[in-house]
């Protein structure tokens, strides 16, 4: 068993904090995926996990035990690095079965090890071979072999798929997935990629400056962001956020663009400040949209630009001067300055305070459900 | 003292790395410096043992900076020192990029380019006192030989033939140094810009001075201060082929050092030039590094 | 003018370049071979007639006409005294080039700086201090005190090398070793030293010909056949009333072979090593 617990973890440079106090239990065998911008502080704390930092303060607990103090080689762990980190003067199987020798293991053994780990990433035709010697996608398996090897409790993951293109990322995606279905391991995986955080994870936490904005299902955090930040991050296309005001039981996006108050927001009191969030899927040309239920608002909205992708075409709409991205499904050609009459599912539209960017909850007590 | 320590606790690691080559960098440079620097104020004799007690102030500085033959001695250290870096520095970058050119032999002509580099300085010195001597050196014979003379010419003896068989000497040393490292810069240059320059309608010789030039540069001032490190050297040319002499007439500062200390034992005295040598030496290294951290930095397009 | 006749006459021109490099050291090397009187000959001999190894005898005090100057011991006391601080240099120096590549701490560019300043001392200004200072402390004139002096003068470029060729090791390789298992101790010399390697080897041949060639210091800080080393040795010839110029041409080829060998062994990394220090910081 072995469950990974931040606890109060707190990451100086000098004067400088750079993980602020995060807090954060892993269950055994659950796939952790650390998301956000650059500099959020989520490799940092990765480090932490591994013993490659130092932890200025507070705690942090794998198994049950704490390992503040333990060096990374009395932690059990294993890592994956971004550059995959391979001892280039190491042929792949040397590669495979260091940590094992290291330990002391008998060679049978290692190589027993070596050759089953080969087996599962397919590198069995490769074993003589130097790390100079293989392509990209190769490298990325003989690191992901140096890590399973050790069968540890944790498996690390910083980055690993940043260096390949886009085709032989989203492969090495599924094996991933598929290595944590065989070899049921706690992981802990950091990316800046939100596409790999939603189709890797059991659970996303999201991360910035230091801190920890939200953590859920990835389901979760796509369809109940806490605050822009999330909205924004997570998703493709980015969430939509127009700035209006609560009036009249509507919300006022320009003088001539007005959505009604969604399900659930009628203490919205009057004249509140709000920003307005919905996605490019839930604004869909008049007949072009799949067929929706629940409430919806139609608007007339100028098209600025139109992106066939083939199944559907994403169109730039402008709403009080601002674009907006909206999705057409079974394409017809549209061209610029073309007014459209939009339909916006208002179930799946997102409201948070002006100020503060936080999510503003549905009230149920209103509802009629 | 609190936050010494703090400093102390803070960078272990590094600092425990770092302490052997600061201690003995310490003993065997800081200390004897700052301990020649007290001598360069008394009028210390190796024969008198107890005037290094003997505070002067600042007389041997003030005897240093009015003795025409410290001045003739800078001037020609200074004169020495231009040519030689100047010529090394055009005749390495020719050799480069002759060697550049050519395909064939290419590693055989650079392994024989290094050649001087491994040659003691000493050994240049002899080498060439050997070649230039006026009755069995190689020269004279040949110019003989070939009826280009008829009597010995004085290499080594005649001032100016002197200094240029010096220069000489320290060329031939050096200048590897310069080719060695421009070849290393030719061979890293990118291709694309020198393509570009051509479609642009360059000449050759517009391409070398405005593309191939600038790019060059910050490997001929990496060489520039690899030299300067060790510009002293020719101390040993010049002792083992003239000695400085004959009556001076090829004294560099280092000989003068040399011969105001351990041949006429004035310790305190020789310090005082000693400092002047090395503000002259940390004066061309940091002078080239610098140029080096600008034109690294002018280079940051490519 | 073809270009491949353009080609021809640059290679030609290159080749006789190189060969005016090479006459002056082929000079000696000949010399070295021949009899004291066929030099001093007048007119010059050009073709060489009586080639022999006897100056070499002469001067290792083997032959019939003895040379009084002790080529045997200069020899063994430039090897000890330049194996010896290359190897102290290295160590030292490689332990301080890997904090300067490894680790963050304030002041570590200052620190670098006087470092190498500290090479720029003209080793003749440095012999007067350390003359008097060994004197009082009994270290003038023995192995002892010049290999601590060689051993501080190799260390800041030691330092310079190796700093480099660390640097090139990527940090995460280490990291990797440990989360193998390894203490730190264990993933330098398991992973970093076998890749930086080849670079120390370059540093410790470069500390090395430092030493093998050293003249200005140890021409005034040695005197007896104990301690001074074949560069020095080299002017025993010069006080001689007569100069030997057959015999210095054999001690000449005796220094230059094992500087000769060496470099040819790490060229290419010297050179690699000087550039990348120095450009791409």
């Amino acid at each position: 068993m072995a469950e990974v617990s931040l606890r109060k973890v707190i990451k100086r440079y000098g004067q400088m904090e750079v993980v602020h106090g995060i807090d954060l239990e892993i269950a055994h065998n659950e796939f952790v995926v650390l998301v956000g911008p650059s500099g959020c502080g989520k490799s940092t704390t990765l480090r932490m996990i591994a013993g490659l930092e130092e932890i200025s303060d507070g705690e942090i607990a794998i198994g049950g035990k704490v390992v503040n103090r333990l060096p990374p080689r009395q932690r059990n762990i294993s890592m994956v690095f971004q550059n995959y980190a391979l001892y280039p003067h190491m042929t792949v199987r040397e590669n495979l079965g260091f940590s094992l020798k290291i330990a002391g293991k008998a060679r049978e053994e290692i190589d027993r090890a070596a050759d089953e780990a080969a087996q599962i990433l397919g590198l069995t035709p490769y074993m003589d071979r130097t790390p100079g010697e293989l392509s990209g996608g190769q490298r990325q398996r003989v690191a992901m072999g140096r890590a399973i090897v050790r069968h540890p409790d944790v498996f690390l993951f910083d980055e690993p798929l940043s260096n390949l293109d886009a085709k032989l990322r989203s492969q090495m995606r599924i094996e991933i997935k598929k290595l944590h279905q065989t070899v049921a391991t706690t992981v802990v995986y950091v990316t800046h990629d939100q596409v790999e955080a939603m189709t890797l994870a059991d659970r996303i936490v999201i991360m910035r400056d230091g801190h920890i904005v939200q953590t859920g299902t990835p389901l979760d955090v796509f369809e109940r962001p806490v605050n822009t930040f999330v909205a924004t991050f997570i998703g493709s296309p980015a969430m939509n956020l127009v700035d209006g005001m609560a009036e009249g039981g509507a919300i006022r996006l320009s003088d001539n663009v007005r959505v009604p108050l969604p399900h659930g927001f009628a203490a919205l009191a009057e004249g509140q400040r709000v920003t307005f969030g919905f996605r490019a899927d839930n604004l869909m040309p008049l007949g072009h949209g799949l067929a929706e239920t629940g409430e919806v608002a139609t608007l007339e909205l100028p098209v600025s630009l139109a992106e066939p992708l083939g199944a559907e075409t994403l169109l730039l709409a402008e709403i009080a001067g601002k674009e907006v991205q909206a999705k057409m499904m079974h394409p017809r050609p549209v061209s610029p300055g073309e007014v459209l009459k939009f339909q916006l599912a208002l179930d799946y539209c997102h409201l948070f305070d002006a100020e503060s960017g936080v999510r503003l909850e549905r009230k149920r007590d209103h509802g009629t459900d | 003292m609190k936050r010494m320590r703090r400093y102390v606790r803070n960078n272990a690691v590094p600092l425990a790395l770092l302490a052997p080559a600061v201690m003995i960098i310490l003993v065997v440079v800081l200390l004897p410096l700052i301990f020649s620097f007290y001598t360069g104020f008394t009028n210390y004799r190796l024969i008198r043992p107890e005037s290094l007690w003997d505070f002067i102030g600042l007389r041997n500085y003030a005897r240093v900076l009015t003795d025409a033959d410290f001045w003739a001695a800078l001037w020609r250290t200074v004169l020495f020192l231009t040519v030689a870096l100047n010529l090394e520095m055009l005749l390495g970058l020719c050799l480069a990029l002759m060697v550049n050119r050519i395909t064939w032999g290419q590693r055989t002509m650079r392994t024989i380019m290094m050649f001087p580099m491994m040659f003691s300085p000493i050994l240049v010195g002899f080498q060439f006192k050997y070649m230039f001597n006026d009755t069995i050196g190689v020269v004279n014979n040949a110019l003989q030989s070939l009826g280009l003379s008829q009597k010995a010419i004085p290499f080594l003896v005649d001032r100016w033939l002197a200094f240029g068989s010096i220069a000489f000497a320290e060329i031939w040393m050096s200048t590897s140094i310069f080719a060695i490292l421009i070849l290393a810069g030719l061979f890293a240059m990118p291709r694309d810009p020198i393509e570009a320059a051509r479609v642009d309608g360059c000449t050759s010789w517009q391409v070398f001075r405005h593309i191939t030039l600038p790019f060059l540069m910050p490997f001929i001032y990496i060489a520039m201060t690899i030299r300067s490190l060790d510009v002293a050297r020719a101390y040993d040319i010049v002792d083992v082929m003239t000695g400085g002499g004959p009556a001076g007439r090829t004294e560099l500062l280092w000989t003068l050092i040399a011969r105001t200390a351990y041949d006429d034992a004035r310790m305190g005295r020789a310090n005082a030039m000693a400092y002047v040598s090395i503000l002259l030496s940390i004066f061309f290294t940091w002078f080239f590094f610098r140029k080096l951290m600008a034109a690294r930095q002018h280079l940051g397009a490519f | 003018m073809s270009r491949g006749q353009r080609d021809f006459l640059i290679w030609v021109a290159t080749f006789l370049v190189m060969l005016a490099i090479c006459i002056p050291g082929l000079w000696v090397v000949l010399s070295a071979f021949r009899p004291n009187g066929e030099i001093l000959t007048k007119p010059a001999v050009w073709i060489p007639r009586d080639l022999s190894f006897d100056n070499f005898r002469a001067i290792f005090g083997l032959g019939d006409n003895v040379v009084g100057i002790p080529v045997g011991s200069y020899f063994w006391n430039s090897a000890v005294i330049s194996v010896t601080s290359t190897v102290v240099a290295v160590t030292i120096g490689m332990s301080g080039g890997y904090a300067f590549a490894r680790y963050r701490f304030p002041g570590k560019s200052s620190a670098f700086l006087w470092l190498m300043l500290s090479r720029t001392v003209p080793g003749i200004a440095l012999s007067l201090p350390l003359f008097i200072l060994w004197s009082w402390t009994g270290l003038i004139d023995t192995k002892l005190g010049v290999i601590i002096v060689y051993t501080a003068i190799n260390v800041p470029f030691t330092i310079w090398l190796t700093e480099g060729f660390f640097r090139q090791v990527p940090r995460d390789l280490s990291e990797a070793a440990q989360i193998d298992g390894c203490t730190p101790w264990q993933a330098f010399w398991k992973v970093e030293f076998p890749l930086a390697k080849s670079g120390i080897a370059s540093a410790a041949i470069f500390a090395f010909l430092t030493s093998w060639n050293e003249y200005a210091l140890a021409s005034q800080l040695t005197r007896s056949t104990d301690s001074k080393t074949l560069p020095v040795g080299l002017m025993d010839f010069t006080a001689q009333f007569t100069i030997d110029w057959a015999g210095m041409s054999a001690m000449a080829v005796i220094i230059i072979i094992p500087a000769l060998i060496l470099t040819f062994l790490v060229q290419k990394h010297l050179i690699a090593g000087l550039t990348f220090g120095g450009v791409k910081g």
